[in-house]
């Protein structure tokens, strides 16, 4: 019963697919997820031969957004010419959504892509379930019918599953890749529109101007600018960052709060209108930042005044890429 | 009689003696990651932890670090050096294999003697380690196949043991001895604690199962730079910089200028790098040796297992086991050296079939 049940369902699905794309030889390689090495993870791994398929895994702490593996396109993923390799991608919802993205980017071929689409059940919010338990290691995680039990030395703890998820996986709606048959096999669904309340980021929003700036403040004092969130995103695919450019350098590089706090706030702009809502920036933070909530925020006014959702389909362009002459600017200043 | 007892709500009294001697760190919790913070106030202080999430290196090698301050006129330049590197140092808390971690720096700043970091050697040379064995090593820790122990006293000055409702203070080096004599107020630990704290000593070193066979991986990487191995282990990378900033021994730094035109001054500040970095060894005319992060995992494994040995005839690992759990991708270190170990019988394989 429950997502226990579910995982087993999803998994042989996954190997399933995997063993037919490579049988059939319309892929060469695999990229999917495998059994984690420490609890509370997981390890994005390539696999070539059908006699590894067994190796691919899906459980709820698969939360690295495999699209970002394929933009730049890793080394590994490449023939000895340098061009893409026919891949298959394990994918959920949010990774459907980044590759469809990439592709309206014209960051990869599509005809090169071909997803593995599964319905995602969530994943398991890490830093929440390691702040409760604290000082004590965490020496298993599993999940039995609807609860995540965690272990240690001689204790456990119960999570109930819904309650500790993503806040994002709360509220998703594109649990499948949102694909056409032809470059999905497994499950997958055409998507024009959704309804997302976006009910996660509601508390924030209620909160005033300075409580937010309070809230985002408080949460950066442990940033270390390791950029993990930044190499974590499918979308963040700049072959220079930003951040990076030191001819002349644009901004500066300290763990001095303005420094901090200036990357996350471009970083976010970048993002507007093209998050995938996948979490993987908070999932990867290694002191536990969680501030996706600004990114969403960015997406839910593109899906107010463009009635835009990214990576839908793999066609339309993004609100900040594109023109309309019809476009409202109600918000532009007037002049006296 | 060096070896003494502290009552654990004798912490803050311990602290209120020496705080006004020297700037006092030690491990505070910070949203749910320790780190070691200069303390304000010493019920701050945590001590049953595991290890750290930032590692004690921040304290005397910050993550950035102003070298000197200048100021510029049409002719000249004045510049300021640092004027706090007499204030005293006393670094509480930390544990052994990062303890172990400042050799390793002592030998990167000095380069044999070639080449001396006044600013780091002398904040060093300024600071009293109080060190606390582990009594539950966690199982990524690994330090007893890099030559250290989770109960290793030699990089400490004064070593304590945490014995349930007391610590065991022991005086190691002359500085500690010293400091511990201070102490008057201390009581005098009988040989049950000494007992005691050897058997924590032993009950944690036997806990450490995580056992790597270091010389094979040093003797592979010899021969290994181009093998294809490196391909797999960077496999699934992707770029951050969680391993190297929150390693121990990871020294690399950047440095940068920061210049305020409109008052004519400045300063050059060292900024924490790694290796990850899409920046890191980019040559002025745009090529890079590092290019590709099967090169950029290389280079990091490289430098703590080959390089360190030839330069320095030291591991450049202290087994603390951080970029093992930090790591996003999970691209464990242990998996890692265990690939390297089995080049050879791969290829032997090979042989035969």
């Amino acid at each position: 019963m429950g997502i226990e049940t579910d995982n087993k369902e999803i998994i042989s699905s996954i190997r399933e697919n995997a063993k037919l794309l490579l049988s059939e030889n319309q892929v060469d390689v695999i990229i999917g997820y495998s059994e984690g090495t420490v609890p509370l993870s997981s390890t994005p791994i390539i696999i070539r031969k059908e006699e590894d398929v067994d190796k691919l895994i899906w459980n709820n702490l698969c939360y690295i957004n495999l699209a970002r593996y394929l933009a730049p396109l890793m080394p590994q993923l490449c023939d000895s010419e340098g061009n893409s390799l026919k891949i298959g991608i394990v994918a959920k919802g949010c990774v459907g959504r980044a590759v469809n993205l990439l592709a309206v980017e014209k960051q990869i071929d599509l005809d090169n892509i071909k997803m593995i689409g599964f319905n995602c059940n969530g994943i398991v919010n890490r830093s929440k379930i390691d702040l409760e338990i604290g000082e004590k290691e965490i020496l298993d995680v599993s999940i039995s019918g609807d609860d995540i039990i965690v272990k240690g030395h001689n204790w456990e703890k119960k999570f109930p599953y819904d309650q500790y998820i993503n806040e994002l996986c709360k509220v998703c709606q594109i649990k499948s890749p949102s694909a056409t048959d032809a470059n999905c096999i497994g499950e997958c669904q055409e998507l024009e529109s959704i309804h997302d309340e976006f009910s996660d980021i509601a508390e924030f929003e209620s909160k005033s101007a300075d409580e937010k700036w309070a809230y985002i403040k408080d949460a950066l004092q442990v940033c270390t600018l390791c950029y993990s969130c930044r190499q974590a995103c499918p979308m963040c695919y700049c072959n220079l960052c930003f951040v990076d450019q030191n001819m002349p350098t644009w901004f500066g590089k300290t763990t001095q709060f303005t420094d901090i706090f200036t990357f996350h706030l471009i970083r976010a702009q970048h993002l507007a209108g093209r998050c995938v809502a996948c979490g993987a920036c908070s999932s990867v933070c290694p002191v536990g930042i969680d501030l996706n909530i600004i990114t969403r925020k960015l997406e839910k006014i593109a899906k107010e005044r463009f009635d835009y959702t990214s990576g839908l389909n793999a066609e339309t362009i993004p609100p900040m890429m594109d023109f309309k002459m019809e476009d409202e600017e109600e918000f532009m200043l007037e002049e006296d | 009689m060096d070896q003494k007892r502290l009552k654990k709500d004798q912490i803050g009294k311990l602290y209120n003696e020496l705080v006004g001697e020297y700037d006092f760190y030690a491990p505070i919790n910070k949203k749910g990651n320790i780190a070691f913070e200069k303390i304000e106030n010493p019920e701050d202080i945590v001590l049953d932890y595991l290890n750290s999430k930032i590692p004690p290196k921040s304290v005397l090698f910050p993550q950035n670090e102003v070298l000197f301050e200048y100021t510029l006129d049409e002719k000249d330049v004045e510049i300021t050096d640092r004027q706090d590197l007499e204030q005293k140092i006393l670094i509480f808390g930390i544990r052994p294999c990062d303890a172990y971690s400042f050799e390793l720096f002592a030998n990167f700043f000095s380069f044999h003697g070639d080449w001396k970091d006044d600013i780091y050697l002398k904040k060093k040379e300024n600071t009293t380690l109080i060190g606390i064995g582990c009594n539950t090593p966690k199982t990524t820790c690994f330090c007893t196949s890099v030559n250290g122990n989770p109960f290793k006293k030699d990089n400490m000055d004064v070593f304590l043991t945490d014995l349930g409702d007391t610590y065991l203070v022991e005086g190691i080096s002359d500085k500690g001895k010293g400091m511990v004599q201070k102490l008057s107020w201390l009581s005098d630990a009988s040989k049950d604690d000494l007992k005691k704290a050897e058997e924590l000593a032993k009950i944690a070193e036997e806990s450490i199962t995580t056992k790597i066979d270091v010389d094979t991986v040093v003797k592979n990487l010899e021969t290994c730079f181009e093998h294809p191995v490196w391909d797999e282990i960077s496999e699934s990378c992707i770029g951050c910089g969680s391993c190297a900033y929150l390693c121990p021994t990871c020294t690399c730094f950047d440095v940068i200028d920061e210049t305020d035109h409109y008052n004519n001054r400045g300063r050059r500040i060292r900024i924490w790098d790694t290796c990850q970095s899409c920046l890191y060894t980019l040559e002025t005319s745009g090529h890079n040796p590092r290019d590709t992060k099967i090169q950029r995992c290389r280079n990091r494994i490289m430098h703590k297992f080959s390089y360190y040995p030839t330069n320095y005839d030291l591991l450049g690992c202290v087994g603390c086991g951080r970029c093992v759990y930090v790591c996003p991708a999970n691209n464990d270190l242990r998996v890692i050296l265990d690939k390297i170990n089995k080049i050879e019988e791969k290829e032997d394989e090979k042989v035969v079939a």
